[in-house]
């Protein structure tokens, strides 16, 4: 039924929360991307058989819902009990049956399901308990995993569409705009410009016709909020972009969301159907008079899309070139009419800034960086997955507190942000506060909000050749820099990598780095050294040896690096032959393994699954030296 | 083109009407056209391709360029199962490298190549979002996370 | 009217001028290689750079290029700053790796001081330097028939489906814009042929010479009003018709008809 006053809007919320939130217990089954490549939709299955079966909704007043993303996607499937709040974690299909006898009709924990922290070893029952939650506040993230994203009721009874009724019935578009102003909200997509500014300037810009675009192309690799977002809280995103449409005067706005994000398209598809059937959308929303449609366009796949010109021409049907900025977007953008694009966290953002003010919202951060941020910590590190925090948080706190600690205790060598428009900081670092200032004055960038944390298996050199083939791959290949940079840094890295650096190699990089810096269309060129320049920045000594000594500190370029099984130490546990992928480990079991250096391709499997640290790698180089040695003897 | 084209002549023109259908008929339109081509064929066939200049009114040329220009796209057919290895950067440092050399070496192909029995494509992907689980590879529409080499080889058994 | 000063010099420039443009009139010399006065600008050659400035901006500069960024009013404008011309050397020493044997670019390569490309030679080397200018003349003239194809480093010119395009009417616009000569054509008396596909040429009813091909005038038939017959003779021809209507109307002019 359509929603066409705010009597009736309060109306509708209360009856929402009359059906929703009243529930006695509530098995929730997160079917998130991460829980569901896990099994989730098996055991959500398997909650709904067994509640239906049994009759447990008249019995026990049981009710079950699937949600979007807890962000602890490692650990999934993940199901929450409520009103407990108790979190067990990987539970399978046949944990089911004693889920429901168990916890929901006796109140008895089921230990074995609890998460254990890896750092303590502590069981936690309480999903607000658990470090990796405790610490984090969330606003663009605030209602996921709380929803069910399939259900308007459930947003609408968790307060979605709140701000939407109030910058409609009590505010002016001006003062809409003034409240996102005092929040201090920045760009989060990356870049960081503030979002009242560019609001303004489309509002002021001249024209009938105007845009408002959800960047939803996430697309720098190891960041997935915006998944998450889009999944778990598509309301949230459609809430933002109406009041943000209404704040500017446009009628018209589309969502570009990536390819590779199917169920992100499918969410947000029936969340705008869903609105638009409530009055939520389209022609007169809520009975204002306020007009706004919006329309879902899937990316193709290509990562320059991210970039605001190209996401444009994107959506028009052509190849995703960018085109100078010269002229604003707030001017000449979507089919060159005045368009506002802003990133899905910014507009999850904007909804719950409207209900709570500006001040609120700025209540958190430094002093140029307002709120919070969702970050994917992702990489080398114990509990990977999705967080917010406010702007400022420490490094450190993020990968120690939240993050567990390093996997299997290795040490820290660097964390990456800000994808292949970003930077790797080292270890000297990481009590540095979070903001966008901080981390480009230092090399890196906000960028998506992924971080990827790296120990000393991870070599730089490798990485920053990761980022250059990634970047070569995606080039549009309009412009000379970018598309023959990037194709000729790759070819030197290429050859660092393999054992044929020479010297000069490291300052030709520099000089082609600083000629594509200055000289490149668009930010996907003109970004693209960031990842080159931090890694020389802080890890020079690591370049030096490669080009100068042949070798791969890390041990990962494969062409530099040899493996071999110390004897003394092997207990013979034959864990190293079955993961060899060429057979190249002899010895059966109980016997000291060998490594045939014919046959073996240096991958490193070996190292990584043996309980002893029996296997040692080291310089090819000093390999061959040994054999030169040991043949002129 | 010859050989290539030989396949083509079996194209059902239903399945691009129904598609075509769906929306308007304005340059906008062509990517979304040719998502649901690529998922009725399993690729864009060189007919479809050009129908759909002619029905949205977009030079062939600016059709093709599009077709070649976005990842999502492949002019010829793939394999029944598509397999893509995340090369998100997650993945990358934790072993991806080795889960397409495992790939590439059970089944004879390259990324971007097709078994000769069309049973496999082989694709690398620049991030799913799924990081946390890294490393991840997807098998037809499955998931599978913390992806290990030597688990690889039970997912790519014919016969399925 | 904007004032501008462009390496020392006032310019008055017209309003939504485009700086290369400026720079040109004050008789100040910018390379380019995708700039082309038939289409609209494109930025992608990117050797056009040049430093922008205000007084007020305490020494920073940005770089822009000449041939997209508009004028604007008070803006202080250096075209050989140390750093442009670097930018220049790595955009053409890069273009010389690519097309280490194409004249034009060994030609300006060489007048920046670059006589040998210091990255690594293109394996296949090629005249095609991806200016866009044959596609976009192609579409300028409303055909349409030729693309670019893939991206990054694989990106290329063809033709949909590298086959002969249907759209194509062998107007040779492509191969007379191309900087290089990478497009090649062959014209003859009685065939022409570009980008594979073959035309038939159109002899002039006047002089019997091949001038267009017949699709060129198919497509050019009635455009504007104009008839088929007139694409059908050639400028030579035209030329005569014209010089012949001018004796007449002189000699028209010295003895009144009435």
């Amino acid at each position: 039924m359509r929603i066409e006053s705010r009597q009736q809007f309060d109306t509708a919320v209360a009856a929402a929360r009359d059906t929703r939130l009243s529930k006695g217990r509530e098995v929730w089954v997160c079917c998130g991307t991460g829980c569901l490549a896990n099994g989730s939709k098996a055991v959500a299955q398997a909650f709904d058989d067994r509640i239906r079966e049994d009759g447990l909704q008249a019995s026990l007043g049981l009710y079950h819902k699937t949600t979007g993303c807890h962000g602890f996607c490692e650990r999934g499937p993940l199901v929450v009990i409520q009103p407990e709040g108790l979190l067990y974690t990987r539970v399978r299909v046949s944990d089911v049956p004693e889920i429901l006898d168990r916890t929901v009709r006796n109140g008895e924990v089921i230990p074995r399901l609890l998460y254990k922290d890896p750092a303590t070893r502590q069981s936690y029952a309480k999903y607000d308990e658990i470090p990796f939650y405790k610490h984090q506040i969330r606003v663009s993230m605030r209602n996921i995993g709380r929803i069910d994203p399939e259900d308007l009721d459930d947003a609408l009874a968790h307060g979605a569409y709140a701000g939407l009724a109030k910058a409609l019935f009590q505010m002016t578009p001006d003062q809409v705009i003034a409240e996102i102003e005092a929040s201090g909200l920045r760009g989060r997509g990356g870049a960081g410009f503030v979002t009242a500014r560019k609001w303004k300037a489309c509002r002021k810009a001249r024209g009938d016709r105007k845009f408002v675009l959800c960047n939803g192309d996430e697309g720098d690799p190891g960041a997935f909020k915006d998944r998450s977002i889009m999944e778990g809280d598509p309301h949230g995103v459609l809430e933002g972009m109406i009041i943000g449409a209404y704040a500017i005067g446009a009628h018209e706005g589309y969502l570009y969301v990536r390819d590779e994000y199917p169920l992100a398209v499918v969410n947000v598809q029936k969340a705008i159907e869903a609105a638009r059937e409530r009055g939520l959308l389209g022609t007169n929303i809520l009975g204002t008079g306020f007009a706004f449609d919006l329309r879902i366009s899937r990316g193709g796949g290509a990562f320059v899309c991210g970039e605001s010109s190209a996401l444009m021409r994107s959506i028009e049907g052509r190849t995703g070139e960018p085109r100078a900025k010269y002229v604003h977007a707030s001017d000449k953008g979507l089919f060159d009419l005045p368009t506002n694009l802003n990133n899905v966290e910014t507009w999850a953002d904007v909804g719950a800034i409207i209900v709570n003010g500006g001040a609120w919202f700025a209540g958190w951060g430094t002093e140029r960086s307002k709120g919070t941020k969702a970050f994917s910590l992702v990489g080398k590190v114990k509990n990977t997955g999705l967080i917010e925090l406010p702007m400022g948080t420490t490094l450190r706190h993020i990968l120690y507190d939240i993050g567990g600690g390093m996997l299997k205790d290795r040490p820290f060598k660097a964390v990456q942000t800000g994808g292949p428009s970003g930077g790797c900081l080292p270890a000297d670092k990481l009590d540095l506060p979070v903001d966008y200032e901080i981390l480009s004055e230092n090399g890196s960038m906000m960028g998506s909000g992924g971080m990827i944390v790296m120990d000393d298996r991870t070599c730089m050199v490798d990485v920053a050749r990761y980022f250059l083939k990634f970047l070569s791959e995606e080039s549009c290949g309009k412009c000379v820099p970018c598309r023959e940079g990037l194709k000729q840094m790759l070819l030197i890295f290429d050859d660092i990598v393999s054992g044929r650096g020479k010297t000069g190699d490291v300052e030709r990089i520099e000089r082609l780095c600083q000629g594509m810096q200055l000289g490149s269309l668009c930010e996907l060129g003109k970004s693209a050294p960031n990842p080159v320049l931090s890694t020389l920045r802080y890890f020079r000594a690591e370049y030096e040896a490669h080009v100068g000594r042949k070798a791969c500190p890390a041990g990962m370029c494969r062409d530099l690096t040899a493996y071999e099984i110390v004897q003394e130490s092997c207990t013979g546990c034959h864990q190293c032959p079955k993961v060899c992928p060429t057979e190249a480990i002899s010895g059966g079991a109980k016997m000291k393994h060998v490594i045939d250096q014919a046959k073996c391709i240096s991958c490193g499997a070996c190292f990584d699954v043996c309980p002893e640290d029996c296997i040692r790698f080291f310089p090819r180089a000093e390999a061959k030296e040994a054999a030169h040695a040991n043949a002129d003897h | 083109m010859g050989d290539a084209m030989s396949g083509y002549s079996c194209v059902d023109h239903g399945l691009v009407d129904a598609i075509l259908e769906r929306y308007p008929r304005e340059e906008p339109s062509l990517i979304q056209v040719l998502q649901d081509v690529q998922r009725a064929y399993n690729f864009l066939p060189c007919e479809v391709l050009t129908r759909v200049s002619r029905e949205l009114g977009v030079p062939l040329s600016k059709v093709f360029s599009v077709a070649t220009f976005y990842k999502a796209f492949s002019l010829t057919p793939q394999g029944r199962v598509i397999i893509k290895v995340c090369t998100g950067t997650a993945c990358h440092i934790r072993g991806a490298p080795l889960l397409i050399e495992e790939v590439q070496r059970r089944l004879g192909i390259l990324p971007g190549g097709t078994t000769e029995d069309a049973a496999f494509s082989l694709h690398t992907v620049n991030c799913v979002g799924a990081c946390a689980m890294a490393p991840v590879v997807i098998v037809g529409d499955k998931y599978l996370g913390n992806a290990k080499a030597a688990g690889l080889a039970a997912h790519l058994t014919r016969g399925e | 009217m904007p004032t501008l000063t462009i390496d020392g010099h006032t310019v008055h420039a017209d309003h939504g001028q485009f700086l290369l443009a400026a720079c040109r009139s004050a008789g100040i010399q910018i390379p380019t290689l995708c700039d082309h006065p038939a289409v609209e600008p494109y930025g992608g050659c990117r050797l056009c750079v040049v430093d922008v400035t205000r007084p007020e901006w305490n020494g920073w500069c940005k770089m822009v290029v000449a041939c997209l960024f508009p004028v604007e009013d008070g803006i202080v404008v250096h075209t050989a700053s140390t750093r442009v011309i670097e930018v220049r050397k790595v955009v053409l020493d890069l273009l010389l790796a690519r097309c280490p044997d194409t004249p034009l670019v060994r030609d300006l390569a060489a007048r920046h001081g670059i006589l040998a490309t210091s990255y690594v030679r293109n394996q296949q080397p090629t005249d095609c330097i991806l200016c866009g200018l044959c596609t976009r003349i192609c579409d300028r003239m409303g055909m349409s028939a030729i693309g670019s194809v893939d991206r990054g480093a694989g990106r290329e010119i063809a033709t949909p489906f590298r086959e002969p395009p249907a759209a194509c009417i062998g107007c040779l616009a492509c191969a007379e814009i191309c900087p290089t000569g990478f497009i090649r054509y062959e014209s003859g008396t009685a065939r022409r042929k570009i980008w594979d596909k073959d035309f038939d040429m159109l002899r002039c009813p006047r002089c019997g010479r091949s001038h267009i091909t017949v699709a060129q005038a198919d497509f050019f038939a009635g455009r504007g009003g104009v008839p088929r017959s007139y694409f059908e003779i050639c400028d030579v021809c035209k030329r005569k018709d014209l010089a012949v209507a001018a004796t007449r109307l002189a000699c028209a002019t010295e003895t009144p008809a009435r």
